[in-house]
């Protein structure tokens, strides 16, 4: 580092010093598991209201531990950990979102999975991928989604077709006799552009042999099996079959009720809320494996326990991490949440074993892959988006859309 | 403000005026000045600490740290390392300027300005002559109604928009197919997404407008008006010759701060949009959030914020020249 560099950037440091008070470093001792303390957790959405319940029988068993939680909003909960990453304030235990994995763990603020408390076997292959960062794993998977084909059995019915499409010449088939025959204002419901689109594309994508970064962390998005997926995806809108203006924040659930939107690709929580929300179309409904490209492979997504770099209560935070990913826990949180257990044991017993919705789901989580754990993994899926939205508006073909986005995303991978 | 603040800086200046009691003014006595302006200082200094520590703290600070930001790579992982920083000069203000989607940004956030403010301004200015001179009996009811858009939240008005706008059930839709049209898709379409935008803009901006004009209206004197119709002048004459050279400075006060809103537009694109279709409606303010807090590239963004700040700097400027009262 040249002399001029290193005083700007001790002046930076000094400048930076001043608005984020303490930076990391409290390490400290480790408290041990059964002396009394303190934990501090994270966790959002309608898991974090939950998990207030969950941690209130886990005191009585473990009188020493008290377990604060926090619910975080999902809108705000970025924000918070990167300020909390930043300012050296993280939770002892936190919440993470596969997506999040990579860019926290490059922060270095989480502690590596603790191997001989965790088996890898217990999980599903997906689940445990994604708290993994180039091979070390810093997230305990807590539960996992993935997103299947959702289908009006009622209207397929009425056009004609008593099967859920296996492939997906069956699916765009089904889909425009939805329109024809069924007198649907859609066939599929795909965003066509926006933020995040690549959730809705992966299981194109995956599903014809393709990826955004292979193994090794190499952009591969021109692959010939990606162009085939685009192109296919961007037929839905060449065709009229999927609304080529999506606003944000649309919710597809309302629209399925009232028979708009006969087909979308959902995760578990859309069971939940076509249940409660669209009770009028109960029994008209079910849930397929994502139509095979070359075969059936969707998305996985969920989150992670993760513990915190600087937690002085490692040992206890390890402790309440497992009693939530065993078995039993595992099911216990399916009861109260509806969320998939990420432990593959906790299927085989109750309701999880009996449900046939879920056991699409059960099966699709074996083959689903995560998206790249990379600390750019936004910019880069942000890259995807565009080249999306580009085929989807006929503004580009999906070869040219791809082909830019190659080079856009090796820049990225290469920095 | 003029007297107190020349009274104080400069007390030799000062002649034993009327305004004689202004602080440490005199010039007999001058140790108990001394003392008394010492005490007045202290006060004086009390009374802005409060607004200098919130200022120092949520601006000034901020502001000093993005401008050294700018020259360096800062990104994600300084988060938590910023010493791992390093300088790099200009670097990311040359790479700014041929990188492709900022130009289209940049270019974005000026077919904002250049339709969005005229067309505020005017009809700002229209509807507040109307008011100001027509409808007695359901002024306020008016007056009340455009200002509403104002004060409503942007996620409320976002949500009525996307109703009006929606191609397949919303307002607009409607009204097409009643006379056998189907209607365009606005803000799904490269093209139009940008003018919906800017209508959307230009309707809940005008209330703003709208108020600062009421008020200049208001304060050009009647009898200036009653010459002007003894004169003979009609309605458009009386406009042109008394209402717009009198209401100059609003205009002025209008038009750069107008101008600066829209130069920093972000929200409407935010909720709206996020930007695309394909860009189309992706701002300069939009740009750099997502540059900054979504890559965290946030020597880059910081960066763009200084391109952003003397491009306004300049506008304003120029603005300021242009449309002064050269009159005086």
């Amino acid at each position: 580092m040249s002399r001029t560099a290193r005083t700007a950037s001790a002046a930076l440091t000094v400048a930076l010093a001043l608005g984020v008070s303490a930076c990391g470093g409290s390490g400290g001792d480790d408290v041990a598991a059964d002396a009394k303390q303190t934990l501090t957790v994270w966790a959002m959405g309608a898991e974090g209201e939950k998990l207030a319940e969950v941690a209130e029988v886990y005191e009585k068993a473990n009188p020493n531990v008290t377990v604060k939680v926090t619910p975080v909003g999902w809108d705000v909960a970025h924000q918070k950990l990167v300020s909390a990453a930043a300012a050296g304030t993280m939770p002892d235990v936190a919440q993470m979102g596969g997506s999040y994995m990579g860019e926290f763990a490059e922060l270095g603020v989480l502690e590596p999975v603790d191997t001989k408390t965790f088996d890898k076997g217990d999980f599903f292959p997906a689940g445990w991928s994604q708290g993994e960062v180039d091979g070390t794993a810093y997230g305990v998977p807590w539960y996992v989604d993935t997103r299947v084909l959702y289908y009006r059995t009622d209207l397929a019915k009425k056009a004609g077709v008593d099967k859920a499409p296996a492939d997906w010449q069956e699916m765009r088939s089904l889909a425009a006799a939805y329109q024809e025959k069924a007198g649907t204002k859609w066939g599929l419901s795909i965003q066509p552009s926006g933020l995040d689109t690549v959730q809705n594309f992966y299981p194109f994508l995956y599903s014809a042999g393709g990826a955004i970064l292979d193994d090794k962390g190499e952009a591969v998005i021109d692959s010939p099996e990606a162009v085939t997926a685009l192109k296919e995806y961007g037929a839905y809108f060449d065709k009229g079959l999927s609304n080529k203006s999506v606003q944000p924040g649309y919710d597809v659930v309302k629209d399925f009720g009232n028979g708009r939107v006969p087909m979308f690709f959902g995760g578990p929580w859309h069971v939940t809320l076509l249940n409660e929300g669209q009770p009028q179309i109960k029994g008209k409904w079910a849930v397929a494996p994502v139509p095979a490209g070359t075969s059936s492979v969707s998305m996985a997504g969920g989150s992670s326990l993760v513990v915190s770099k600087d937690s002085e209560h490692k040992a206890a935070a390890t402790a309440f991490i497992k009693y939530l990913t065993d078995t039993e826990g595992q099911a216990d949180w399916y009861e109260r949440t509806k969320d998939l257990p990420a432990n593959t044991a906790a299927w085989d017993s109750g309701k999880l074993a009996d449900d046939a919705n879920l056991q699409v789901f059960r099966k699709q989580m074996d083959t689903a892959k995560s998206s790249p754990s990379t600390a750019q993994l936004t910019e880069i899926t942000d890259k995807v988006d565009q080249a999306i939205a580009k085929v989807t508006q006929g503004k580009a073909s999906a070869e040219d859309a791809l082909k830019t986005a190659q080079s856009e995303i090796e820049g990225i991978v290469k920095q | 403000m003029g007297t107190t603040t020349s009274a104080a800086a400069e007390p030799a200046k000062v002649k034993d005026g009327p305004g004689a009691p202004a602080p440490g003014a005199g010039r007999q006595g001058r140790p108990r000045g001394k003392r008394s302006m010492g005490v007045q200082n202290a006060a004086g200094w009390l009374f802005s600490t409060p607004f200098l520590v919130l200022f120092t703290v949520f601006m000034a600070f901020p502001i000093l740290a993005t401008l050294l930001m700018s020259f360096t790579d800062f990104g994600l992982r300084n988060v938590t390392r910023p010493w791992e920083a390093n300088f790099i000069g200009f670097e990311n203000y040359t790479e700014l300027f041929g990188d492709e989607k900022f130009l289209k940004s940049l270019f974005n956030t000026a077919y904002f300005v250049v339709v969005g403010v005229p067309l505020t301004i005017a009809l700002g200015l229209v509807v507040a002559v109307l008011l100001n001179n027509g409808i007695d009996r359901a002024r306020t009811f008016f007056r009340v109604g455009f200002y509403a858009p104002v004060v409503t939240t942007i996620v409320a008005v976002a949500v009525v928009w996307r109703f009006v706008l929606d191609p397949s059930d919303g307002l607009v839709a409607g009204l097409f197919s009643e006379v056998g049209l189907t209607a365009p898709d606005f803000l799904g379409s490269g093209t139009l997404a940008m003018p919906s935008m800017i209508a959307m803009a230009v309707w809940r901006n005008v209330g703003t407008v709208m108020v600062l004009f009421i008020a200049g209206l208001q304060a050009i004197p009647a009898e200036v008006r009653e010459a002007a119709r003894l004169d003979g002048a009609g309605v458009w004459q009386e406009f042109r010759g008394i209402t717009v050279p009198l209401l100059r400075p609003t205009l002025l006060y209008a038009t750069v701060i107008t101008t600066i809103g829209y130069l920093n537009v972000f929200e409407e694109p935010f909720v709206m949009t996020q930007g695309g279709p394909s860009d189309s409606t992706l701002t300069v303010s939009l740009n750099m959030y997502r540059e900054g807090f979504n890559f965290f590239h946030m020597g880059y963004a910081s960066a763009m914020a200084y391109v952003l700040f003397v491009v306004i700097m300049g506008i304003t400027v120029l603005q300021l020249r242009l449309l002064k009262d050269n009159t005086k």
